[in-house]
């Protein structure tokens, strides 16, 4: 049947055009073939402009990544940049003081952090941030951001060169032998053209250029050109005039994405405030707008205030209700208020809707444990362990069964779990300190002191390591080593009480004569 | 010209040392020591003292040993030298610089105390209490006196840590850490009467006092206040709100008031903030054998066993799980282990009497029976503890259905027994060995077990066999482990 049906259309000779063929391509998101087929047809009679400029839509969105959410800050910028106003700004006014406004969430006793104060987040994005170093010796040591970090803007430059190796016969078009002010009269071919510089060769001068010269001779009546050299500015770190140009386009038309732009700019300048205005105001114009909730929601969690950004997660459920950053966010929120049983409900959910991978059954199998489902939960686990990726999801599927094992008191298990953790991931800090308690357990005091030691030195935020190191020493009556591990310790979790037992205890011990 | 007088202005540097201004009290000394060149003695001494405070402690014995090479015949400098070594844990260095001190001033209680401090720390506890005896006499502080008691409890003598206690409070009444001591050692030798008096002197002096608050409370739970107990614990929580022994509590408060979800989720959150802590764990599988969740109450009862093991009671409740999971073997096994385990709580035989008797071996079930009523009488000459009720109607019901019961006579329902043993019987006459078999027996053999822990207080020692749950309040010092990593990187779920 099927053939008889390819014979007819081959022997009526009803191939396709070839152009129409480029386009039917491009638009079912098959870009190799667009690109290949759109090469040949540049290769034949030359210059036609239709088949060029399908060639660049289609190269373009091969790597094409939304330039909302790329938000990478690096080292340079973290460091050295100061585009704050306000230096020692007021508690719950700043991104740049975790901790400040504490807004009822979890403490550091229930809800592991990542960098001094922030608790760590349900759901990752390249543009986590998670506190920030004070130092350029310190961001070198640490790793914070939710890739690996590079010195100063790399991940931009990995993404050009990665789309340059694609193309065997060098790159499509050359830029410098581009006349850009011809281009910009013909605004259908400029902002095909513009969307390659940017996103393709990642030559924001030059992408620049041809905006500047695109919105002029539109008169600077296009807001999509305004957006475009304000997307410009914005990466080449001059977010005042980028602020103008994400403004000026605002007035002309009322876009979700010059409000998430615009707010991107006002975080950079670390004014959340400013930043949840807009929001606001966006919200007012597109009410129901998910990305703006969540926008607010993220805001609110950089703050440190978890509880109002559960609040907005919320609403973006009730819009969206298979979002699924705000899904795992109030599911890792309600796993550390001691609601393990409905964190279940929303990872599993998550299961559901087709999620499949590591961390989720990661998660899955904690929340079984914690929710008293026994017999889920190994099996989670197990999979969690099939599907992990890398050597570090293996690292953190051991470590918390090794958090299983101690709940069911099978402290040999645990020792192994959490050496197997160790052995995948190297560098893992909760894993050393909970070894160490482990040998303490087993009074191996000189072990546990040199694990805990490691543990504190990996991760000098985590109060546990410095707390228990100087509970140990206190024993052994070792006053002076106490005394500074746990002033560390106190440093990295304010209000622990038994920290500050032990300081005052240790201090009347120097008073006394 | 007039010679510089090295001492000039020890006075200033005195003055700011005591208003604790050290700031400017460095700096003074700092141009003292380089006017003099060194050679103030009291200036190094000041710093030294200042580095101490400041927790620089290796500093600080550099510089008093600086001072005791300036004057080697003062005893001032050789306690400070030794002072600092004992900081920084070098006990035996410390010994003896003491003993070189003790050669200088014979009559010095500092001397005669630390000595007994540093023998207490290398576990010489002959010669610590000889040296802390004679601190005393020569006078009489509240330290030495703690430090005493500590390695009378040490050794695990309690009778004698009590004397030193009871002499500490005559000596200073108003101090609340003395106080709280001595009631919670009254509170494990069980006298409830001492223990509440001195506990309450301690709240009346220092109100917000955590450990007496949390004796008090778990004072008040075993007499069933469990709404006073709560409030007494309400006022802590605000200030202690990670503390597993106080979760606990709150979470037995609630089960005795019957609250059994409230009293989970205060139980479990104690169990996440301290995962190696067994009472916990052993009153989370109690909750929830209340609840007939047998799975969750095995759970965590093997995992209380793990780390206690030397416990009749938790053989016990496990094997009761068991039974109710329909592994009857390894329940049986279970009751062996808590018999050759327990010598003193009836309960323990009467539920492996029921078993038994469930079982169809009434020959076994009669010989646990017979073991139950010598452990019933010898409790009953030794001390007055009341029988909970529910454990008596069971226990008569089995002994009518083996035909044994007359024969014990229990101490409160001995007249009302007769009525309800013939109740039993006809009971028993329609329903063959029913109603013993049912959960409701069961239930009713496990709330008594509940019921029998409420009325007992732990003792702080860790190994000593006595019984159960609750009120972990009342460690002398903080156990090793207790501050446990709570951490979970739950790795975070990232997208796809």
């Amino acid at each position: 049947h099927q053939s008889r049906c390819g014979g007819t259309a081959g022997g009526m000779g009803l191939e396709p055009e070839p152009l129409f063929q480029a386009w039917s391509y491009f638009r079912r998101r098959k870009f190799r073939q667009c690109s290949d087929l759109c090469s040949q047809l540049l290769e034949g009679p030359s210059g036609e402009q239709a088949a060029w400029s399908l060639k660049t839509r289609a190269l373009t969105e091969m790597v094409y990544v939304d330039e909302i959410d790329m938000d990478q800050e690096e080292i340079a910028e973290m460091v050295l940049d100061e585009n704050a106003i306000a230096q020692v700004a007021r508690p719950g006014t700043s991104l740049k003081l975790p901790g400040t406004s504490q807004g009822g969430g979890p403490s550091p006793a229930v809800r592991p952090v990542t960098q001094s104060g922030r608790p760590i987040t349900g759901f990752v994005r390249p543009s986590t941030q998670s506190g920030r170093p004070s130092t350029m010796e310190q961001a070198i040591n640490t790793p914070l951001t939710a890739r690996p970090i590079t010195s100063a803007s790399g991940r931009y430059i990995r993404l050009g060169t990665a789309s340059m190796i694609t193309n065997p016969d060098g790159p499509f078009i050359n830029l410098s032998r581009l006349n850009l002010a011809k281009y910009a009269q013909k605004p259908k071919l400029a902002k095909a053209l513009f969307e390659y510089i940017f996103h393709h060769e990642n030559d924001v001068k030059n992408a620049l250029h041809l905006a500047a010269l695109a919105t002029e001779h539109a008169q600077f009546k296009d807001w999509w050109w305004k957006v475009q050299i304000g997307k410009c500015y914005y990466r080449l770190g001059l977010y005042r005039e980028a602020e103008k140009q994400f403004k000026s386009a605002l007035k002309q038309q009322d876009m979700v994405d010059t409000v998430l732009y615009l707010a991107k700019v006002y975080l950079r300048l670390d004014q959340p405030v400013t930043a949840l205005n807009l929001f606001k105001q966006g919200l007012d114009r597109f009410p129901g707008e998910v990305t703006l909730i969540c926008g607010i929601a993220r805001i609110h969690e950089e703050m440190s205030n978890i509880s109002s950004a559960a609040e907005y997660y919320k609403d973006v459920l009730k819009q969206d209700n298979t979002h699924v950053e705000a899904i795992a966010c109030i599911g890792s929120n309600h796993f550390y208020s001691d609601q393990p049983e409905i964190a279940l409900r929303f990872y599993r959910r998550l299961l559901q809707m087709g999620v499949y991978n590591c961390q989720l059954f990661n998660n899955l199998g904690l929340c079984c444990f914690y929710a008293q489902q026994y017999d889920m939960t190994l099996s989670s686990f197990e999979r969690a362990l099939f599907l992990a990726e890398n050597e570090e999801e293996t690292a953190d599927v051991w470590y918390n069964l090794g958090h299983v094992a101690v709940g069911v008191g099978d402290l040999s298990l645990a020792y192994q779990c959490f050496k197997l953790t160790l052995v995948n991931n190297n560098d893992c800090a909760e894993a050393y300190n909970n070894l160490a308690v482990l040998e303490m357990r087993k009074g191996h005091i000189e072990q546990a002191r040199a694990l805990l030691q490691t543990a504190s030195s990996l991760a000098p935020h985590m109060y546990e390591p410095h707390f228990n190191f100087a509970v140990l020493s206190e024993k052994v009556g070792d006053l002076q080593r106490s005394y500074t591990a746990a002033q560390k310790s106190e440093e990295a979790f304010p209000g622990h009480v038994d920290t500050q037992q032990l300081i005052k205890q240790l201090k009347q011990h120097f008073a006394m004569l | 010209p007039e010679l510089p007088v090295l001492e000039r202005k020890n006075w200033l540097i005195y003055l700011l040392y005591v208003r604790r201004d050290y700031d400017e009290c460095k700096a003074l000394i700092k141009e003292q020591l380089q006017e003099s060149h060194g050679l103030c003695e009291y200036a190094v001494y000041v710093q030294a003292l200042i580095f101490r405070l400041e927790g620089k402690i290796q500093e600080s014995l550099e510089l008093f040993q600086t001072c005791s090479i300036l004057n080697p015949r003062s005893t001032d400098n050789l306690k400070q030298v030794a002072r600092s070594l004992f900081l920084l844990g070098k006990h035996k260095a410390a010994i003896e610089v003491y003993n070189e001190a003790a050669k200088l001033d014979e009559k010095d209680w500092e001397i005669s105390h630390n000595l007994g401090v540093c023998y207490m720390y290398l576990k010489h506890f002959n010669k610590a209490r000889d040296q802390l005896n004679n601190a005393l006499e020569l006078s009489r502080h509240d330290l030495t006196y703690m430090m005493l008691g500590k390695i009378h409890l040490l050794e695990g003598e309690m009778e004698k840590a009590i004397e030193v206690y009871k002499k500490a409070v005559e000596f200073s009444p108003e101090n609340a850490d003395l106080l709280t001591t001595l009631g919670l050692l009254y509170l494990q030798l069980g006298d409830y009467q001492k223990a509440f008096e001195h506990l309450g002197n301690a709240l009346t002096y220092d109100p917000g006092n955590y450990k007496a608050t949390l004796a008090a409370g778990s004072m008040m739970q075993a007499h069933g206040d469990f709404d006073v107990a709560l409030s007494k614990y309400r006022v802590i929580a605000s200030t202690v709100p990670e503390s597993p022994p106080l979760w606990n509590n709150i979470g037995m408060c609630f089960f005795g008031k019957k609250k059994y979800v409230a009293a989970i989720s205060c139980l479990k959150r104690a169990n996440y903030l301290a995962p190696f802590d067994w009472k916990i764990l052993y009153n989370l599988g109690l909750v929830h054998l209340t609840m007939q969740q047998y799975a969750s109450a095995f759970h965590f009862l093997s995992a209380a066993i793990n780390f206690q093991p030397k416990m009749g009671e938790l053989y016990m409740l496990l094997a009761v799980a068991l039974t109710n999971l329909e592994d009857i073997e390894n329940a049986k096994l279970s009751y062996e282990q808590a018999v050759a385990l327990d010598k003193c709580n009836p309960l323990v035989n009467l539920n492996y009497a029921v078993l038994l008797y469930n079982q169809g071996d009434k020959k076994g079930a009669l010989c646990q029976y017979q073991e139950m009523e010598k452990k019933v009488n010898a409790l009953k000459e030794s001390s007055t503890l009341d029988f909970d009720p529910e454990m008596v109607e069971v226990a008569q019901k089995l002994g009518a259905a083996l035909q044994v019961g007359e024969s014990l006579v229990w101490t409160k329902s001995s007249k009302e027994s007769k009525s309800k043993q013939k109740a039993a019987l006809s009971g028993k006459s329609s329903s063959t060995q029913q109603p013993l078999g049912s959960n409701q027996a069961l239930g009713q053999a496990m709330s008594s077990a509940a019921g029998y822990g409420k009325t007992m207080q732990l003792p702080s020692g860790a190994g000593a066999p006595a019984p159960l749950a609750k009120s972990p309040s009342l460690p002398l010092e903080p156990e090793p482990g207790s501050e446990m990593s709570p951490e979970e990187t739950s790795a975070p779920a990232a997208a796809e």
